[in-house]
């Protein structure tokens, strides 16, 4: 078929191959599926982006208080703003299954998963959670492990709102990557000008 | 204890910029036009919050 700039196919979308593979990497790690790919510069812009936006956000999330109470020195730590709570049995409005009610009562956690490895740990932290644990998990201790309670009041109360702007960082990080992941999988939403096919439209 | 400061002068900016950045990035696959766009979103996100911003200044100003 001729293609002139009348026919509709001068103006159709080229076919776009899918690359899973590619798409699969930058899920892991942002930017890797355009590096496999030999888009390397675009890669690395990706990675430097999102990973200083995910753990400026993780650093603005964390904080450590001193409190007196009478003689005695509390210290409160709050080590990240990723982790997902287990907190099915407190809220659970629509009768959801467990994981569904505790991305429902946090559902940044949602957001911040697509950020791929560096969210592993909030997942792992999840499902070996152990309140009785004081020294935090055997492998990872407090990394992205659920603060208590007053903890998270402690440091609230005494910083800023540092903490509210932090899980925004974490949490725009993630759905970035989500964009990432598609751009390796289909490619750039405008294909790269092609000076044949330029002529053969016009 | 958290350092208290000036969100809009450290992380307002650097948010933008990175997001500017990588949804431009996700459109095109050359550096001007990547660039390009950027500074134009960028632009877009910091007039959008300076418009909120300087409405939340009116409305404190006038309560």
């Amino acid at each position: 078929m001729s293609s002139t700039a009348s026919s509709p196919q001068a103006w159709s979308l080229p076919d776009r191959l899918s690359d899973p593979t590619a798409a699969l990497l930058s899920y892991l790690i942002p930017g890797l599926g355009q590096v496999y790919q030999g888009r390397i510069g675009k890669g690395v812009l990706f990675f430097v982006c999102i990973y200083t936006l995910f753990f400026v956000g993780v650093y603005l999330g964390s904080g450590t208080v001193h409190l007196k109470h009478g003689e005695d020195d509390e210290t409160y730590s709050v080590s990240s703003n990723v982790y997902l709570p287990d907190t099915a049995e407190q809220n659970n409005p629509f009768n959801l299954p467990r994981l569904a009610a505790n991305l429902y009562n946090r559902p940044q956690f949602a957001g911040q998963f697509w950020v791929g490895i560096a969210a592993w740990p909030a997942v792992w932290q999840y499902v070996n959670y152990d309140r009785r644990q004081e020294n935090g998990d055997p492998v990872l201790g407090h990394f992205e492990r659920t603060p208590s309670e007053a903890a998270l009041n402690a440091v609230h109360t005494s910083g800023d709102k540092l903490l509210e702007l932090a899980w925004v960082f974490t949490v725009i990080a993630g759905v970035l990557n989500v964009m990432v992941i598609y751009d390796a999988l289909a490619g750039p939403a405008f294909l790269p000008s092609n000076a044949e096919d330029d002529k053969l439209a016009r | 204890m958290l350092p208290a400061h000036n969100i809009y002068f450290v992380e307002l900016p650097l948010l933008i910029v990175l997001i500017s950045l990588v949804y431009s990035a996700t459109r095109f696959d050359e550096w001007v036009p990547i660039l390009r766009e950027a500074l134009r979103w960028g632009l877009r996100l910091f007039a959008f919050l300076d418009a909120i911003g300087f409405a939340l200044y009116v409305l404190d100003r006038i309560t």
